[in-house]
């Protein structure tokens, strides 16, 4: 196989790869929430290497709510008040 | 979190269409999180503002509510909220009653009545500039000292429109306090609502004549539905008519785009995909662009001029013979775009019982998706023809179409009526607006919204599909002996032959089947996904490149057309609305009640149209 085509499978390959993500993110978010946390978990356990915890940070989906006394929004920054 | 930490809590209030959600928008920014209220489908939009001497407050939006004695869901909750009576949501510390400056003789009223919780109040006498054109001119001064409690000035849709409200908020955040004035608990609100605008407003005569004067022609009860007929006349030709040309030149631009492409790429699996995938299956949905374009630029125009309502008034009993209300009607208007917001619109009515027949057949009306897919079918298989010398054929045929969905969605509603225990009807009420011309700069926004929705999801979903589909269809490739076309070696080749066990006797083939399935996505993606089929079962690039309609004519039965149309009037949603069906009513119930009968609905009429025309020989 030249390596024109090798690449050429190697974009093809990447693009279906997104597209699934894609279509699974926007017709199952339940699942694909699920599915992130259940994958998230075992890597951050205590005693995992602190790289290990950063990519099962990572992978983690972002709170569904915000914690009482927060304003309730996504990005309540630093508090002038406090 | 320290206690002196915890921000100042708003909350804005007001009848629906005073603008809150705008000044909302205004005051918070990009600071703003969407939910739902506790076990109910209401939205809960909370935001943070920001005030200009670095203070932050939590802005809530209450949903609209014409009264504390609640008629609804909507304004049950309103009227917790305001009190602190609602699980788990503290009491807003000040109350922003949002008023519609163009229409306080409507809004007042709920001004008193929130006054009368004697919590700390602000009103916001939005719209104020509207008020200002339309000679409206208010005494805010006057009207302050007789309400007792801080009124400002504000336009939500201006930057800086909330300045003076900022401020106000600022100068009593320290020491909110109760309003000034109550009224005795028996007070007439109308009583008092007309002798306040008699203080502090003094109306033009001029629009309330020509209020009078046009309601007395489009509220008559005939005279008023012939105008509403022809008004839906012009929108269906100006859909087809009007976005000709500009269809046409998308089309010829795709196929420049896949030429062009085409001959720079090398041969082999990138190219298939760019040119037989990406653009050719795009290019097949973008053509739309205009059509719905136009649609939406008639339904704003009919919204912004106050027309709207006073067509939900004229169609509301024949709508309530059928199961309806007159609040249906503007649901289901939204429906012929997407069934999506026309779901969602379904929160303005009260009833829930009206709601839910609302939904369920919202999905009938001929959304914008299902456009591709009737042109395609109809530039193959009917001819262009004059009936009568007068009217085009292909257009009575798509006309046809349209209204077998709306005649369907009454039978159904018809038999849910017929089933349901209660069968009374509900009064309708409604606000009619003064007639207002629509504003260019609002019809252009509302406008640039939409196509950036539906440019958004062709570069999201639609392309995602498209490539997704481009690799079933292309992969496994096809063994060296192969003896049947190479398609029928894919994953999607094989499904599709595996699906025509159950579509067989509807005149489904294949290619059919397989393009049913990413349309569960998006229904446009069928037509799509039918060019891409095609593209890639072309035995050469000349063959590839030939347009849809003529290989479809060439290659299915009149009856197999008949029957994918007929599937079209009634085929399932897509999954985007069954999400949309199970968030708002909160049950997976309605929603397999709603997928379930839309589904057999759909097999059922494509039978029977394909074995009768089977039958008569078109077979």
């Amino acid at each position: 196989m030249s390596t024109s085509l090798a690449l050429q499978y190697l974009v093809v390959a990447l693009a279906v790869v997104v597209s699934a993500g894609v279509v699974a993110k926007k017709q199952f978010p339940g699942g694909v929430r699920r599915l992130r946390v259940a994958l998230a978990i075992p890597l951050v356990r205590e005693g995992r290497p602190a790289w290990l915890r950063a990519i099962g940070r990572s992978i983690a989906p972002t709170p569904a709510t915000s914690g009482p006394g927060c304003g309730g929004c996504d990005n309540c920054g630093p508090d002038p008040h406090a | 979190m320290s206690a002196s930490a915890i921000p100042l809590r708003l909350a804005l209030v007001g009848n629906p269409n005073s603008g809150k959600t705008a000044l909302f928008n205004l005051l918070t920014g990009s600071r703003q999180k969407v939910a739902n209220y506790t076990g109910v489908t209401v939205e809960r939009k909370e935001g943070r503002l920001l005030a200009p001497s670095g203070r932050s407050y939590a802005l809530l939006d209450l949903p609209g509510a014409y009264s504390l004695n609640p008629a609804s869901l909507d304004e049950a909750i309103t009227r917790d909220l305001c009190r602190g009576f609602y699980p788990g949501e503290p009491a807003p510390d000040v109350l922003v009653c949002v008023v519609d400056a163009t229409n306080l003789r409507l809004h007042l009223r709920f001004v008193l009545e929130v006054r009368a919780l004697g919590r700390p109040m602000v009103v916001a006498l939005n719209m104020a500039d509207a008020a200002e054109r339309r000679g409206i001119r208010i005494d805010r001064e006057a009207l302050q000292h007789a309400l007792g409690v801080p009124v400002v000035e504000t336009v939500a849709v201006r930057h800086n429109g909330a300045k003076a409200l900022v401020q106000t908020l600022e100068a009593i955040a320290d020491k909110p306090h109760a309003p000034e004035h109550a009224l005795a608990a028996d007070a007439d609100l109308h009583e008092e609502t007309r002798r306040l605008l008699s203080l502090t407003v003094t109306m033009p005569t001029r629009t309330a004549r020509i209020d009078d004067v046009l309601d007395r022609w489009l509220l008559h009860p005939v005279i008023g539905l012939v105008t509403l007929s022809l008004v839906m006349f012009l929108i269906f030709q100006a859909v087809y008519a009007w976005a000709t040309p500009m269809m046409d030149a998308i089309e010829a631009a795709t196929a420049w785009l896949g030429a062009v492409v085409g001959n720079a790429m090398p041969a082999g699996p990138l190219r298939s995909l760019v040119v037989d995938g990406i653009i050719a299956g795009l290019g097949g949905v973008i053509v739309f662009l205009p059509q719905i374009l136009i649609l939406f630029a008639f339904i704003l125009a009919l919204e912004e001029s106050g027309y709207l309502p006073r067509a939900a008034f004229l169609l509301d009993k024949m709508m309530a013979g059928a199961g309806l209300s007159g609040r249906s009607f503007i649901p289901l208007l939204s429906s012929f775009a997407c069934a999506i917001p026309g779901i969602m619109a379904t929160r303005s009515i009260q009833d829930p019982r009206d709601r839910i027949a609302t939904i369920m057949v919202a999905p009938l009306m001929t959304c914008s998706a299902r456009l591709p897919v009737y042109a395609l079918l109809i530039g193959a298989f009917i001819p262009k023809q004059q009936v009568a010398g007068l009217l085009n054929l292909q257009g009575l045929v798509l006309f046809a179409l349209y209204l077998a969905g709306i005649v369907s969605a009454l039978l159904v509603s018809f038999v849910m009526k017929k089933w349901r225990r209660d069968k009374g009807e509900h009064p309708l009420l409604l606000e009619l607006p003064s007639y207002r011309l629509p504003h260019p700069r609002d019809l252009a926004i509302g406008l640039w919204e939409r196509a950036m929705i539906f440019l958004k999801r062709v570069g999201g979903i639609i392309l995602a599909l498209t490539i997704l589909l481009w690799f079933l269809l292309s992969f496994p490739a096809a063994p060296a002996d192969a003896t049947m076309p190479l398609i029928d070696y894919s994953f999607a080749g094989r499904i599709g032959h595996a699906m025509t066990a159950i579509f067989a006797p509807i005149g489904f083939n294949w290619q059919i089947c397989i393009a049913l399935i990413p349309g569960m996505a998006a229904r446009e993606v069928a037509v799509a996904s039918l060019a891409t089929v095609y593209a890639l079962s072309a035995a050469n690039d000349d063959a590839a490149a030939q347009a849809l309609a003529p290989i479809i004519s060439d290659g299915w039965s009149l009856a197999t057309a008949l029957s994918l149309l007929v599937w079209f009037i009634y085929a399932p949603q897509c999954i985007s609305t069954w999400a949309t069906i199970k968030r708002e009513t909160n049950s997976w119930k309605m929603m397999a009640i709603s997928a379930g009968y839309l589904f057999a609905l759909a097999y059922l009429a494509s039978l029977v149209t394909y074995q009768l025309a089977v039958a008569m020989g078109a077979g």
